[in-house]
């Protein structure tokens, strides 16, 4: 005790002069992936300002970001529910496969075909939640599962790609430039976005979905049914995976077999970022769009200055790494000065 | 140091002293050990025991005092020194790795005999064979342990301790959870290994069991141990009145507050039997008052309050709400029904670290919050006046509803967990150990919430091991014991002498009277 009480002591003026890096270090591991962000935005810009400054050029970043965000929101409700899913990739893929096949071979109409679509992904993204909740197989093992077997699926489904019988409207939706001159998956995007985040800050799902992730336990002596929130998660992530997986067949005029996996490390990425944005290791939707956008931009720029293009995994690995790592640093440091 | 084996005791502690927070939890203890002889160790719930094993294990390190073994110091703070020194020791939670089987398990940590780097488990398991054969092991030793019961698990963790040549085991409450006839084989196991010269360090809260085992025997209360004697100069009154201490309280003063037991009960428990953790428990709560579960631990309590809040179901028997029975198969559903639990486990089980102090209040209210009735949206502005109220009411010391719950006050804590159920219909609320880790004052204003609440007609149920925060606090008491309820005390009746009898004693047992 007596030594305790001597070391506090000596530790007091020291205690005050580190207090104002503490400051710093828990600024920096809050704004630091925003800071990124711009800084990023600025180099582009001063370095390539008649490419990359330009309305064209930041409007090419927004769309290629869209479908990346919807997917990673999707993702980003069942990491705050404390739980994981990989079958987001496949599941993109696998819809975007079978609502062309819709319009194409059951000659659906393209919005019979798109809310069919849309009620698969989220019907799978339930099916995951039960498995996890009710059966209780672990997260990964039951979403790689799925997620395998849907690209079984798809293969059974049409082992080519479907290209054609596809109406020219569908194609229209993400071509076309309804409001404000935005590309319609912008818009679609900033509607899925918002809807999110209002049902995760301002509603009362959104508050269980927080406590559940936030101590299972505790949520569960609430008197919440966690069973039936990380369900719902679940869904939104599927619900979402097959939003992208639409739009992506949209943009690319077929359904292609795996054409979406991609995404699933794309969004895992902008995820892990946000959660190293603003708050201190949580997920939430806002952070959810900075990762995503610096991923995009990140991309963009690496593409102007000719990157070739197998630095692009290069980037996203080595700042998905370097961000979260400083951010975990930050507030391990800022915890112990 | 010139060899002092001969004179003497084998173990020597003199002066131990440990305390936590300011706290003695260990003070100037001084104990002998005797190989081949068996010492007991009893005291109550924080009486120091634990702290002894665990700064002779090396896993505290003592601040003061010495412990010398056969005329050598003792490292302090070193698990490993410890073992070098031969002693061994067993906790409740057995240390085992269920998915290795039983010698794999006693050969751990211990050297082996390898060819090319691959362990040959033939020649490497004499000395485990050996010792298996020493405490009566009848099962195959390539028996995986998940698949042993829990009186051969002990039989593997003492012969675990012969394989590292252990010249004292300590054994920690180690008929827990053996039955009659098992317990009855792991004594002769100790009476034989102290006739070959182990030294048995033996713990427990079962005196019965103490006095008929043990050749010594030494009381802790308070950090201090009080007492000691051989075999045959103690008995059980004895024993309890040094484990209590003679300077009891006079009972409170405080006027506690009569039932009317002619009313329709809040809550009934109807032979509640669960596992072997609750056996057939039935009692009523009536309006008004503060109704407590006292014991000691493992007694059957938290398990008990865990089947009320929907947490497991019971194997047998009922409960009543207001009269009516009820069918609770988890906690959401006891929630709706009006029970609330306020667990023991603050941190992991209570609070949502991370988030604010108003969610942490609001969580289970949040139908009562929305801005349009019918519509998901939760108000803010609605959320902050309730918890404001709540925070004023339980006088809730934050500098805001905003404040991460996390940097709060043990007391703060509990207090808003207090608050959580306050708006929510509760009908029943049971507190397990509604004060620990909280100190003096906000104990006090977390008593005073709660009696606040049972007179305002919720029924309270609260469950607690500190003896002194139950007579301060209870108007009646429960004292459970092994899975029964043992005895009920009222009004000056509730004192800690006659909790913690009754914790040790069941009078409705026919051997031996110590009232």
């Amino acid at each position: 005790m007596m030594a305790q009480a001597g070391t506090a002591a000596k530790d007091a003026p020291q205690l005050r002069k580190s207090s104002w890096k503490r400051t710093a270090l828990i600024w920096l591991s809050r704004y630091g992936t925003i800071v990124g962000l711009l800084l990023m935005v600025i180099f582009f810009s001063a370095n390539a300002p008649g490419i990359f400054l330009s309305r064209a050029n930041f409007l090419n970043i927004l769309s290629q970001a869209s479908l990346t965000a919807i997917i990673a929101s999707g993702l980003t409700y069942t990491l705050v529910v404390g739980e994981f899913d990989l079958s987001i990739g496949y599941v993109a893929s696998f819809v975007g496969l079978i609502v062309t096949g819709l319009m194409a071979y059951q000659g659906f109409p393209i919005w019979l075909s798109i809310v069919c679509a849309l009620l698969l992904g989220a019907a799978i993204g339930a099916l995951n939640g039960v498995l996890v909740t009710k059966v209780r197989i672990n997260a990964v093992i039951s979403t790689l599962g799925i997620g395998t077997m849907l690209t079984g699926i798809g293969f059974t489904y049409s082992s080519f790609p479907i290209a054609t019988g596809i109406p020219r409207a569908f194609t229209d939706i993400s071509l076309g430039r309804l409001v404000f001159g935005l590309p319609n998956p912008v818009i679609i995007m900033v509607v899925v976005l918002i809807a999110l985040w209002i049902i995760l800050n301002k509603t009362d799902i959104g508050q269980k979905m927080q406590a559940v992730g936030g101590n299972l336990e505790a949520a569960r002596l609430s008197g919440i049914r966690v069973d039936r929130i990380k369900i719902f998660a679940f869904a939104t992530a599927g619900f979402c995976a097959a939003l992208t997986g639409t739009l992506l067949s949209s943009l690319l005029g077929s359904g292609t077999l795996a054409a979406a996996d991609g995404y699933l490390l794309d969004a895992f990425a902008a995820v892990f970022l946000g959660s190293a944005t603003l708050k201190e290791g949580e997920f939430h939707i806002t952070g959810t769009l900075v990762g995503v956008l610096i991923l995009a931009v990140g991309f963009n720029g690496l593409s102007i200055f000719g990157a070739p293009t197998h630095f692009q995994p290069i980037f996203k690995g080595g700042i998905l790494v370097l961000a979260v790592g400083m951010s975990a640093l930050a507030r391990r440091y800022a915890a112990s000065v | 140091m010139p060899p002092a084996a001969s004179v003497g005791p084998w173990m020597r502690i003199r002066g131990l002293t440990k305390s936590f927070a300011g706290e003695l939890a260990l003070d100037h203890a001084d104990l002998d050990i005797e190989q081949g002889k068996v010492h007991g160790l009893v005291g109550a719930n924080g009486a120091g025991k634990s702290t002894l094993i665990r700064c002779l294990a090396g896993v505290t390190v003592a601040d003061e005092g010495s412990v010398t073994i056969a005329g050598e110091d003792l490292q302090k703070g070193s698990p490993r020194a410890s073992e070098k020194a031969g002693l061994a020791f067993i906790h409740q939670e057995l240390n085992l790795i269920p998915h290795f089987n039983a010698l794999q398990n006693m050969l751990l940590g211990a050297p082996k005999v390898t060819r090319f780097g691959i362990i040959d488990w033939q020649r490497s398991g004499v000395a485990a064979r050996a010792a298996a054969e020493r405490v009566g092991i009848r099962f195959p030793l390539e028996t995986k342990v998940s698949e042993l019961s829990v009186a051969q698990r002990w039989l593997v963790m003492i012969s675990k301790a012969l394989v590292g040549e252990a010249s004292m085991i300590a054994m920690d409450e180690p008929t827990a959870s053996l039955s009659g006839p098992e317990s009855e084989q792991l004594f002769a196991i100790i009476r034989d290994l102290s006739a070959q010269g182990v030294a048995i360090l033996y713990v427990s809260h079962r005196l019965e069991e103490v006095l008929q085992l043990c050749d010594r025997i030494t009381v802790l209360r308070d950090g201090r141990i009080v007492d000691g004697a051989e075999r045959g100069a103690l008995n059980k009154k004895g024993l309890v009145r040094a484990i209590i201490g003679h300077d009891i309280r006079p009972p409170d003063a405080r006027a506690r507050f009569a039932s009317d037991r002619n009313q329709q009960p809040t809550f009934s428990v109807r032979d509640i039997a669960w596992k072997s953790a609750v056996k057939g428990v039935s009692f009523d709560l009536y309006k008004g008052e503060v109704l407590a579960l006292g014991g000691l631990v493992g007694a059957g309590r938290t398990e008990l309050a865990h089947l009320v809040a929907g947490a497991s179901r019971p194997n047998a028997g009922h409960f009543e709400l207001d009269g009516k029975r009820l069918d609770i198969a988890n906690e959401a559903e006891a929630v709706r029904a009006g029970i609330a639990l306020v667990p023991e486990e603050r941190r992991s089980q209570g609070v949502m670290l991370q988030q604010s102090v108003g969610f942490n209040i609001n969580i289970s209210t949040l139908k009562k919050l929305r801005a349009i009735p019918g519509l998901p949206f939760v108000s803010d502005r609605k959320a902050r006046r309730q918890a404001n109220s709540l925070i004023a009411q339980l006088g809730i010391k934050t500098p805001s509803v905003d404040a991460r719950i996390g940097g709060l006050s043990g007391g703060n804590q509990q207090k808003a967990l207090i608050a959580r159920w306050l708006n929510a219909g509760t009908r029943l609320l049971i507190l397990d150990e509604p004060s620990r880790g909280v100190d003096v004052g906000a104990r006090e204003e977390i008593h005073d919430a709660i009696r606040a609440l049972a007179r305002s007609g919720v029924g309270i149920l609260v469950i607690s091991s500190d003896v002194e925060e139950l007579t301060l606090l209870a108007d009646r008491v429960l004292v459970m014991r092994e899975g029964r309820v043992t005895g009920e005390l009222t009004g000056a009746d509730i004192t800690e002498a006659r909790i913690i009898e009754l914790s040790y004693h069941d009078p409705n047992d026919e051997e031996g009277d110590i009232a």
